[in-house]
């Protein structure tokens, strides 16, 4: 289970958040370069029809790692409407590095694939919390990772995640919330699917952040 | 990690797998000065694909296995030998299949035994039975040579051992033999170093060996 929130930024303001990120989290920034991978099973095979994520680390010594992602329903109801993060079922396991091709022996078939590169930020705030910045990038051709561009050039992605269980998901839903508020001058952070834009007033924020190093208070 | 070498209880033609070899095999570890250590246990799953329409088949593997080891209770192997195909995941990659609800495990089978410590071998041997099933469907040996990682290093002293083992068994009149099945790792995508998927590939070659040989089993 996990608390998901993201939103988008403008890249020329992209800085000024690593500033007020790094300031708020206290930990080093890692760099970002996933190659994410979604695969859907081919007809007929399952009882539905199901979609899995491969993501391969690019950035990790001394070869690439892979992970496998299932992403599940999200909460509902009116407890869920309350809650203004996602609260979702996500189950993660590490893998080898030919799970893909096992995946394709299995019936799956790529369905579309996307590189991430950016940063992100891991630190203990009452929940587990990471926050990602990146650009999503698409392939022109089958995982050509180095030719890749841009799906919404100028633009990047915020993401705040934090592992849940169905115990605890208030608490650490309450505290992604609480966190995201911080960001609120850069970035306006909802749940996805659920898009408000740019923050209007972010380019104020952001100069005033590169200013002064992010020592005034916004 | 240490050489494994995983083997198989043939019974010769006309003969069945029973406990009592499973017993026979026990006392001959410790009649050579096996110091037992405990039990052990493994669980391997068959998969089948889940079709919405069993007239559409579309073309799967048949032998998509996985197996949970004894080693390494954090992990789960997938094999589908036909492809040469093992990856190895996190435990929490069942719960994904779970999910996904493509393919379910359709038969299980359980690998369990006693443990034994002799010199710088480690010794497994263990029946093979369906989980919720007393009936014993073949017998396995693990032989483990701890100060060695490389399968090349390791062949010749894992050799000597097993024709000792053979000698030593050879005087309890069994009908039948273990044997070692010779598999070429490389195909598997697998270096000389030893690792847990290694021991992952033999076990479902193992497994297949059992199978093309359908012998008839005996309760308990």
């Amino acid at each position: 289970m996990e608390c998901v929130v993201q939103g988008i930024i403008e890249t020329q303001h992209v800085e000024a958040l690593e500033i007020l990120l790094q300031g708020l989290c206290g930990v080093q920034r890692e760099r970002l370069r996933v190659h994410e991978l979604t695969l859907k099973s081919v007809p007929n095979l399952g009882v539905v029809s199901s979609e899995v994520r491969l993501l391969c680390d690019l950035d990790q010594q001394p070869e690439p790692t892979w992970t496998v992602k299932h992403v599940g329903g999200a909460l509902r109801g009116a407890g869920a409407d309350q809650i203004s993060v996602l609260v979702r079922t996500m189950i993660e396991s590490k893998v080898s590095k030919n799970a893909l091709r096992m995946f394709y022996s299995l019936g799956y078939k790529l369905d579309h694939e996307l590189l991430k590169v950016g940063f992100a930020f891991h630190f203990q705030r009452t929940a587990h919390i990471s926050v990602s910045v990146s650009s999503v990038n698409k392939m022109p051709k089958i995982h050509a990772i180095d030719e890749a561009v841009p799906v919404t050039p100028g633009m990047q992605i915020v993401v705040v995640t934090a592992p849940a269980t169905p115990e605890n998901y208030s608490e650490v839903a309450a505290a992604v919330s609480s966190f995201c508020e911080f960001l609120a001058p850069l970035v306006h952070l909802s749940k996805p699917f659920i898009s408000t834009g740019v923050v209007p007033t972010a380019a104020a924020a952001a100069a005033s952040l590169m200013s002064d190093g992010g020592g005034t208070t916004l | 990690m240490p050489v494994k070498w995983v083997l198989y209880w043939q019974p010769n033609q006309g003969s069945t797998v029973s406990t009592q070899i499973l017993n026979e095999a026990a006392q001959c570890a410790e009649s050579i000065n096996g110091v037992k250590e405990g039990r052990w246990k493994a669980t391997l799953n068959y998969y089948k694909p889940m079709l919405r329409d069993q007239s559409n088949h579309p073309d799967l593997p048949r032998d998509f296995l996985g197996i949970s080891l004894a080693d390494q209770p954090s992990k789960y192997y997938f094999i589908i030998r036909s492809q040469r195909i093992v990856v190895e995941a996190d435990a929490t990659i069942q719960l994904i299949m779970e999910k996904l609800q493509s393919y379910k495990s359709k038969v299980s089978l359980y690998f369990d035994g006693f443990q034994y410590q002799l010199g710088d071998f480690r010794l497994r041997v263990g029946r093979v039975v369906p989980v919720h099933s007393e009936s014993i469907r073949g017998i396995v040996m693990e032989v483990e040579y701890l100060p060695i990682s490389s399968m090349e290093k390791a062949r010749k002293v894992m050799e000597e051992f097993v024709e000792i083992w053979h000698e030593a068994l050879s005087k309890r009149s069994l009908s039948g033999k273990f044997v070692n099945s010779e598999l070429n790792f490389g195909e598997f995508g697998l270096a000389d170093t030893y690792t847990p998927q290694h021991t992952g590939v033999q076990y479902a070659i193992v497994m297949a060996h059992m199978i093309a040989t359908v012998q008839p089993v005996v309760r308990g």
